[in-house]
């Protein structure tokens, strides 16, 4: 996202900059004090101070050193820029929801060199529409238009299809020779006419050899067309199945944030959908695309060899042809749009009620429902009903107009022939000529759309392609055996880089030490144990295990000795055995049976009919939570871990599995360095030290007895947990 | 102030949190507390803002927010804190219930914190792959924006009245669809 336009001179004028001082953050607003649009308006600011610029004219200028707070304030459709200054907040931009998340950024850019960090933030997300042309992007960076002028889609399409050259070239050959064959059957069926039926020159004999050539190649013709699309099916998916698996890999080594960054389901389109419109592509249109573009250049060609003036004629139409062919798909597309709403519309209200229909039924709705319901059918139905007719009556007339050429030509040619100017055979040839011609051109008109499409799924792969993983290993990351000592040092961290979760953290914890993290919800402790796991890399500050920076541990060696447990635990689909086995799959089972046997999972598993064979997982054997709970404990045992984090581990839970797994926590937590996450105090009475995790730093530390003495935040929230036992 | 207020605590011991705090919290939240001229007291702030004073509190901003934005705009107005917890110091039933000039000054905000502009004249709709650039007229001036044509972009507040959000989640509002020239309605209506 820019967050520093370009000025123009006039502008760049205003500011009247010294020499020494540079444009830090430049960003426009398009609101005006009365609440009307506004252009050429700029909040500009460098390290010293912010000025606005509005319509071509200074109109405010704050010097940071007079600024106690900036803030950009985000309000209905449209967000407020705030400056602090002597008490007294006030507003000096206004601006629509297109500049909403720059001006945060800008702000809590600005923050910073208030707070004496004189450091730039940058964002990484994604403008909306493309500065240069102004459309919208389809959730990428590079615009698909502007880059396919610089080459840059056709290079990337190619760049993916390259490996698959020799394939490619089978592919081009069978294209051609179907395009040779479909030109060489009108020249034969006029030698048949001319030379053989006409005036009877020829003899039975004859006709039967050009009856035999016909139909060879006819039969030639669809076994070309057998191969030609065995082929393109085949590379379809070939290359579609290898995009995706080239894209999987990229998500999964790419960072969380990457992938938190996108709206849920997004990247699943882009693996699922995006491939498969490429396979599509390659099966219906690419297969296809040489051939008519081959036969159409050549049609076009040989027509103007046979006789100029009436290929002149015939293709005086094309442009008509062309016309009224996108006019009616056009509104083809608006109508079966509208179609598609209704359904739509029809769908989701069917889903509310049969999901609801508890509620429906309880407030005796049925009656008012079933009303609601039949009117959308209804007006659904009557679309259908006006869709389909438009198409019976208007697809013949349009089939009739896009052959107008040929009835032109018959007449013309016809002519001709009686004129004695022309055989009947070279007719007949030219009117099949110019009714492939025309067969033709309806499918060019949709080959722009279909390549469009193919342009934006290409972008919106090698979009994710073309990312660059946050965290990798450095060159000197080595392999460590963890004893289990972690260190914060001035540790400073955000998911957005204006948005700080936890600042300066300061922290130091001894192998084998349990830490109990303790605050409300939103203040950061899932964080915290997000940079233990290294799932996120620090903005500022030092991360150390064992002395040593976090980043400089390969990554897989230092995930393979943390052990989870989680609130909800995810199960894969398979059986409990390869979910124990997870972390450590080739693991015994006696390793196994132990490692259950600790985690109070071992009898449980027995009672299964399937004992550790059961299968579960999304659509697998129904495991209560507290069961759940228990084969992640095992997993986590399994892998014996030297740092271990409980993430809520025994939230949600009834008291007596709650006592089974804090039985087998014990266990699991003795001699390793843990950290735990709970809502329930009492599930961290056995920590060593307690962090109290308040405003995006440590407010207190300290064991549970030093902790109630303070009687700060801790004290507070244990006798508020007490008061609600009470009742 | 509110009789629970005054009630013994029933933690004993625990004299800074308690639930009766908590309580007394929950209980005037479930209050309605109508703001008029006669008990409360809004002046302009040099920023740009509000303040109020009602009774004995005093509130240096205030957010001011419409309860009823498209069926009752100008009924029901709740004054909040400007913080997080946006706690409601109390509701403007009617703007006829205080003075004309805090009516203008409420106004004044709402104007403020509101924008969606109404679109008076549509200019060309051009629809492209999936998006659809409108070129519109509004009330607050000309104006282009983009539309994502397979999301819900456009919402039926009524039978004849719309709502468009575009990609940037800025919203523009018809108000009567049949106001609209047969010629500008044929190039909307592939989103009706």
């Amino acid at each position: 996202m820019i967050l520093k336009y370009d000025l123009s001179q006039e502008n760049l004028a205003l500011l009247a900059l010294p020499p020494t001082e540079e444009v830090c953050y430049c960003v426009p607003y398009d609101i005006d004090e009365k609440g009307n649009f506004l252009d050429n308006s700029y909040v500009a600011a460098t390290r010293k101070r912010i000025i606005v610029l509005e319509n071509g004219a200074r109109k405010a200028e704050y010097m940071l050193s007079d600024c106690e707070k900036i803030a950009s304030e985000p309000q209905i459709d449209c967000g407020l820029f705030l400056v602090t200054t002597g008490g007294q907040e006030r507003i000096i931009a206004r601006f629509s929801g297109k500049h909403l998340s720059r001006f945060s950024y800008v702000a809590r850019g600005l923050m910073m060199f208030l707070s004496g960090n004189m450091n730039l933030v940058s964002s990484d997300e994604y403008e909306r529409t493309c500065p240069k042309c102004h459309r919208a992007l389809p959730g990428t960076r590079e615009c698909p238009h502007c880059s396919k002028q610089g080459g840059g889609t056709a290079k990337q399409f190619l760049l993916m299809v390259a490996p698959y050259k020799k394939q490619l070239a089978v592919i081009f050959f069978v294209m051609a020779l179907a395009a040779v064959i479909t030109l060489l059957n009108p020249e034969i069926q006029k030698h048949l006419i001319d030379d053989v039926l006409h005036d009877r020159k020829g003899t039975l004999s004859d006709a039967y050899l050009f009856l035999c050539i016909i139909f060879g190649l006819s039969i030639g013709m669809v076994v070309l067309n057998i191969t030609k699309s065995y082929l393109c099916a085949k590379l379809g998916s070939t290359l579609s199945k290898d995009l995706r698996a080239k894209l999987y890999h990229k998500i999964q080594i790419l960072s969380l944030s990457f992938i938190n960054d996108r709206r849920p389901g997004e990247l699943m389109n882009r693996v699922v959908h995006d491939t498969a419109r490429v396979r599509m592509f390659m099966q219906d249109i690419f297969c296809n695309m040489f051939t008519v573009l081959v036969i159409f250049v050549f049609d076009m060609v040989y027509m103007l060899i046979l006789d100029v003036k009436l290929a002149l004629i015939s293709f005086a139409f094309i442009p008509f042809g062309i016309l009224l062919s996108t006019a009616f798909k056009k509104n083809i597309h608006r109508r079966f749009h509208r179609q598609w709403q209704k359904d739509d519309d029809v769908n989701s209200s069917l889903q509310d009620v049969i999901s609801g229909m508890s509620v429906v039924k309880s407030y005796g709705k049925e009656a008012s429902e079933a009303k609601h319901f039949n009117e959308l059918a209804d007006s659904y139905a009557v679309i259908n009903r006006r869709n389909e007719v438009f198409w019976a009556i208007f697809f013949p007339m349009l089939s009739f107009a896009m052959g107008a050429g040929v009835y032109l030509i018959t007449y013309f040619g016809g002519v001709n022939v009686l004129n004695g100017r022309k055989t009947p055979g070279e007719l007949l040839q030219f009117i099949n000529y110019t009714s492939m011609l025309y067969m033709y051109l309806n499918w060019l008109t949709n080959l722009p759309r279909q390549l469009m499409n193919l342009v934006n799924s290409v972008e919106r792969i090698s979009d994710v392609m073309s990312q660059e993983p946050r965290i990798l290993d450095r060159e000197k990351a080595t392999d460590l055996a963890i004893k289990g000592s972690v260190e914060f040092k001035h540790a400073t961290f955000g998911y957005k880089s204006y948005k700080p979760v936890l600042e300066d953290i300061n922290l130091s914890i001894k192998p084998g030490e349990m830490i109990g993290l303790v605050g409300a919800s939103g203040t950061g402790k899932s964080t915290m144990i997000n940079l233990i796991m290294h799932l996120y890399e620090l903005d500022d500050g030092e991360l150390l295990v064992d002395g040593k920076d976090i980043r400089d541990i390969r990554l897989e060696n230092y995930h393979s000795q943390i052990g989870v447990v989680l609130q909800e635990t995810f199960l894969f689909s398979g059986t409990i055995l390869n979910n124990i086995k997870f972390a450590k799959p080739d693991a015994t089972y006696e390793e196994v049976i132990r490692a259950a046997k600790m985690a109070n999972a071992h009898d449980f598993i027995c009672r299964t009919p399937d004992g550790y064979n059961t299968y579960v997982g999304e659509r697998g054997f129904n495991l209560s939570g507290g069961e759940r709970q228990r084969i992640a404990i095992a997993r986590a045992i399994l892998n014996e871990p030297k740092l271990l984090i409980l993430d809520e581990a025994t939230a949600s839970l009834d008291t007596e599995s709650e006592y089974l797994i804090q039985k087998a926590l014990e266990r699991l937590t003795g001699g390793r360095t843990t950290f735990a996450i709970a809502h329930r105090l009492s599930t961290l009475k056995d920590a060593d030290r307690l962090v109290v995790i308040d405003g995006h730093s440590i407010a207190e530390i300290g064991t549970h007895n030093e902790l109630m003495e303070q009687q700060g935040i801790y004290y507070k929230l244990v006798t508020a947990q007490l008061e609600m036992q009470k009742v | 102030m509110p009789p629970f207020g005054k009630q013994p605590p029933h933690g004993g011991e625990h004299e800074d949190f308690n639930l009766e705090q908590m309580e007394k919290e929950t209980e005037e939240m479930l209050k309605l507390r109508y703001l008029n001229k006669d008990n409360a007291e809004f002046k302009r702030t040099d920023g740009g803002f509000v303040s109020v004073k009602v009774g004995e509190e005093f509130y240096p901003r205030v957010h001011v927010i419409r309860m009823f934005p498209f069926s009752d705009p100008d009924k029901y107005i709740s004054i909040r804190t400007p913080d997080e917890h946006s706690k409601e110091i109390g509701i403007i039933e009617n703007m006829k219930d205080v003075t004309k000039e805090t009516a203008q000054m409420l106004t004044e905000q709402l104007n403020l914190r509101y924008f969606t502009p109404i679109i008076t004249k549509i200019v060309n709709i051009k629809e492209e792959y999936g998006y659809a650039y409108f070129d519109v007229v509004t009330d607050r001036g000309a104006c282009r924006f983009t539309i994502n044509m397979g999301g819900h972009a456009v919402v039926h507040l009524s039978e004849t009245r719309i709502l468009i959000s575009d990609i940037d989640e800025n919203r523009f509002e018809i108000p009567d669809v049949t106001k609209l020239t047969p010629k500008e309605l044929k190039k909307l209506d592939l989103f009706l």
